[in-house]
């Protein structure tokens, strides 16, 4: 199962609201919300193939400006 | 409950991250031991221009994790998602692992003695019988510094042609010779520091939130941190970067040659500009005007030394009087108050603005000219060469500046902004190539569009394509098409992955990628970054350099590669380096960047790198006292060049009602080689979609996902609309992607191109949308 650690930028204003939303989704768990906008997640999937599906939807909400990695473990995965 | 080695691993993949955003945590005791047996190693992202610094982790021989590189200045920690897919981009199930020769229709496996022995026969039998101009090499901004620079020794120094041309013909080029025709020497005075320092950033065409997201990001940090930061995206169509944006300014396409020309009218006009520096520092220049498009085969602008004329400052406001505001806003759209607006925030002393750019003004008919212009905006405010305060051209390939532009692959130069046809600069390199000045043609190759036309003119006999898919990316490229698969030209291609290039092929060689061999890349802001191989090859693959070199023996230039197998890459670099000394390019030793996440040229004699050139506030090159400096100049005076609106080559007409623009979006990188394997990445964006705005949507009785026809006069696509996406175009407008190799988009594109720097204009054609 790949692992990796996120940082979504969003709108200042909306980053509570989009971390409560985020905190439904499951295999996402949000571990630090910064008051200029930026969330610390970390995304733990069966395949990476979920993983990215679920950053690309991330990507998508609304006053989400970027969703970046900062480290991707993927050892446990059959290339 | 205990914890486990996964629990261990998602607590380093949260101190990651939230060491990238600057909040320092401390990693539970066992989660080093959960990473044990990862060796880290750094290097470069292999995607895009940006140059962010990676560190790649491997284990077994394999890639098993990626960071983003907290150590690295470029992306502090922190990749875009395409990062995401580095390691996995070479693990594709279709690898390319052993040459393929073509018998008839099938292509079978041969040995590497048998493909290297086949293609030297047959570029020494063109050779023979219609000399070294009858074959050529075509490579990439994604080939590194070594690899580019065998080539050029290779083509240039050995075979005694200049046809060598790198893909970036089609991105850069355009840059290339704005930044020569106006400073002297290529590449930016400034650097992403910029995005840090500046409060006033002008983007120019440029989707900066999909196709830079990490230099994006952090001119975003910057507005964040700074709520007196301005971001104004001039644009033909509305992205992810106009929401983040202070200010959307729609403009027709071709309307910044008429609203750049506008803006400097106003400045004129109303005494704005920096009268001491223009002084100081500047020229006036006029060139050749009414160009043509380049689209008959052979045509030439051939504008000569003494199509230049002289201009006094007087001269040049005369003739800028005829481009007012109204006049600006008839051609580009955008509003004559606007207009006056822009000249203002261009002046305004107390703003420090930046314009930047990237393919939307180099892929243009008269890209060299915009390019020229919004260098007149700097250079007439004095905004230029101080932090915070720049011209920044973007670029799209990780080494477009390392290899194409430094080394100097294209058909007409030679490393370190030398050109063939000037001969003392041939004599230079060719003593450092320790070869016979002679054997360097003072005549320019083909360039890229007359190189691929050649092949179907039965003028080129063989071409070598190297880590690069002309094949799907040319425009007009069914001609092309048609002409390979006729076989008439010898073709090679070494890739990692099948593509539409190496369909067309008569020899297919697998090649190394990235990691699997050392190498050196040189990024958008001169930062040129090392690294070390760290896993093999697979199967039978072979790096670039090795395949060139074995070439070269075969075809008797083995001599020109006398580098020892250990030192190879430092003995290459060595040489190399020889060129850039005391030239205001000068690069480091080989093992100076084997400890540091890159260095931005030139490098001072203390061995420390440069952030702004021309200044003496960080240039050794200028003197104190100087202050600004533009040493590569001649005279020390650059270029303001009187650059007039010229049409496109073709507009919207009765017939063909849209504009038709191309580019790249976040998840896919240029032709899909690499990010078109990673099946993750395939499906979450899987094909290219046809953008096309709402009211034009309706009109057509189009609904979004319908499949839409999209015909031009070269070419015919089906795709699905995208109504109301991430992305709208203005009205009249519809855009695409080229990523997708199931569809050769690039076949409407027209191939025009821009006289001076022959890149093609990806960006305007016209054509007819129909509801399939």
């Amino acid at each position: 199962m790949p692992v990796s650690g996120i940082v979504l930028n969003c709108v200042a204003a909306r980053v509570n609201d989009i971390a409560l939303r985020l905190a439904e989704v499951r295999c996402l768990e949000v571990h630090g919300v910064l008051p200029d906008g930026r969330i610390v997640a970390v995304i733990e999937a069966d395949t990476v193939d979920d993983e990215v599906a679920l950053v690309s939807e991330i990507q998508e909400i609304e006053d989400v400006i970027s969703v970046q990695v900062a480290y991707h473990n993927f050892e446990d995965v059959n290339a | 409950m205990g914890l486990t080695r996964r629990d261990f691993i998602k607590a380093s993949a949260a101190a990651a991250a939230f060491a990238a955003v600057g909040v320092p945590v401390v990693r539970p005791k066992d989660a080093q031991a959960a990473e044990a047996g990862i060796t880290w190693g750094k290097a470069p992202c292999r995607y895009c221009g940006v140059g962010c610094c990676v560190l790649v982790g491997v284990k077994g021989g394999k890639i098993v994790a990626t960071k983003g590189d907290p150590a690295g200045p470029v992306n502090k920690g922190l990749n875009c998602i395409k990062g995401y897919f580095l390691s996995k981009a070479l693990y594709g199930k279709d690898r390319l692992t052993t040459p393929l020769i073509r018998k008839g229709n099938k292509m079978v496996e041969a040995s590497w003695d048998e493909a290297l022995d086949l293609i030297a026969s047959k570029y020494k039998e063109a050779i023979a019988a219609h000399g070294p101009d009858s074959v050529a090499m075509y490579g990439s901004g994604q080939w590194t510094i070594h690899e580019g620079y065998t080539a050029s020794k290779l083509m240039k120094g050995g075979i005694g042609t200049n046809n060598l041309e790198p893909n970036a013909r089609l991105c850069m080029a355009s840059a290339v010779v704005a930044f020569m025709n106006t400073f002297g020497s290529d590449e930016p005075m400034g650097c992403y520091d910029d995005l840090d320092l500046g409060d006033t950033y002008i983007l120019w065409g440029a989707n900066m939130a999909e196709a830079h997201p990490v230099l994006f990001s952090r001119l975003i940090d910057n507005k964040l941190k700074h709520p007196g930061v301005k971001l104004i995206d001039v644009a033909t169509r509305k992205t992810r970067t106009t929401k983040m944006a202070d200010e959307y300014i729609a403009m027709k396409p071709q309307g910044d040659l008429a609203a750049i020309n506008a803006i400097i009218h106003v400045i004129l006009r109303d005494k704005l500009y920096d009268e001491a520096f223009i002084k100081q520092h500047v020229s006036f220049k006029r060139g050749k005007e009414n160009a043509p498009y380049g689209l008959k085969d052979k045509e030439v602008f051939n504008e000569t030394p003494a199509d230049i004329k002289n201009l006094t400052f007087d001269e040049y406001k005369e003739l800028m009087k005829q481009f007012t505001p109204q006049w600006g806003e008839k051609l580009s759209g955008i509003p004559a108050k606007k207009i006056e607006e822009l000249a203002r925030i261009y002046s305004d002393k107390s703003r420090k603005v930046n314009s930047l750019w990237t393919m939307g003004v180099n892929q243009h008919s008269r890209g060299v000219w915009v390019n020229n212009l919004i260098y007149n905006l700097h250079l007439l405010t004095g905004k230029i060469c101080k932090p915070g305060e720049n011209p920044l051209s973007l670029t799209g390939q990780p080494s477009a500046c390392g290899t194409a532009r430094e080394v100097g692959t294209f058909a007409h130069r030679l490393p370190a902004d030398m050109v063939v046809m000037n001969e003392a600069h041939r004599k230079k390199t060719a003593g450092i190539w320790g070869i016979d000045p002679a054997k360097i043609s003072a005549k320019v190759g083909l360039h890229t569009m007359e190189m691929f036309r050649a092949i179907d003119r039965n003028e080129l006999k063989c071409v070598w394509i190297q880590c690069t898919n002309p094949f799907q990316s040319l425009p007009n490229v069914s001609r092309l098409r048609k002409a390979a698969e006729a076989r008439k030209a010898f073709i090679v291609v070494s890739d990692i992955y099948p593509t539409k290039s190496t369909e067309v092929a008569d020899v297919i060689l697998p090649s190394a990628s990235w990691v699997e061999k050392e190498g050196v890349y040189g990024n958008t802001e001169r930062r040129t970054q090392q690294w070390f191989k760290m896993i093999e090859p697979p199967g039978k693959a072979k790096e670039d350099t090795w395949q060139m070199i074995e070439f070269a023996k075969r075809m008797g230039l083995g001599h020109l590669f006398p580098y020892s197998e250990k030192g190879f890459y430092k003995e290459m670099w060595e040489e190399y380096r020889q060129f850039t000394i005391g030239v205001g390019k000068d690069l480091a030793p080989y093992e100076a960047y084997a400890k540091v996440r890159g260095m931005r040229w030139p490098i001072k004699p203390d061995g420390k790198e440069t952030r702004w050139r021309y200044t003496e506030a960080d240039d050794t090159n200028v003197k104190t006292g100087e202050g600004i400096k533009f040493y590569k100049a001649p005279g020390n005076k650059v270029n303001v060049w009187f650059r007039p609106y010229e049409p496109p080559a073709e507009s919207p007409d009765k017939e063909y009602p849209f504009w038709f623009c191309t580019g790249r979006l976040l998840e896919h990188w240029h032709t899909g080689t690499m990010t078109g394997r990673v099946p993750e990445l395939k499906r979450a964006v899987s094909g290219a979609t046809i953008e096309i705005h709402p009211e034009d949507a309706k009109q057509m009785g189009i609904k979004n996902r319908d499949m839409v026809r999209i015909t031009s006069r070269r070419g015919s696509v089906v795709l699905p609309a995208e109504i109301n996406g991430r992305s709208t175009p203005e009205k009249g407008s519809v855009f695409t992607t080229f990523f997708d190799e199931t569809k050769l988009i690039n076949e409407l594109c027209i191939d025009a191109f821009d006289p001076l720097s022959k890149e093609p204009d990806f960006k305007k054609c016209a054509v007819k949308v129909k509801k399939a």
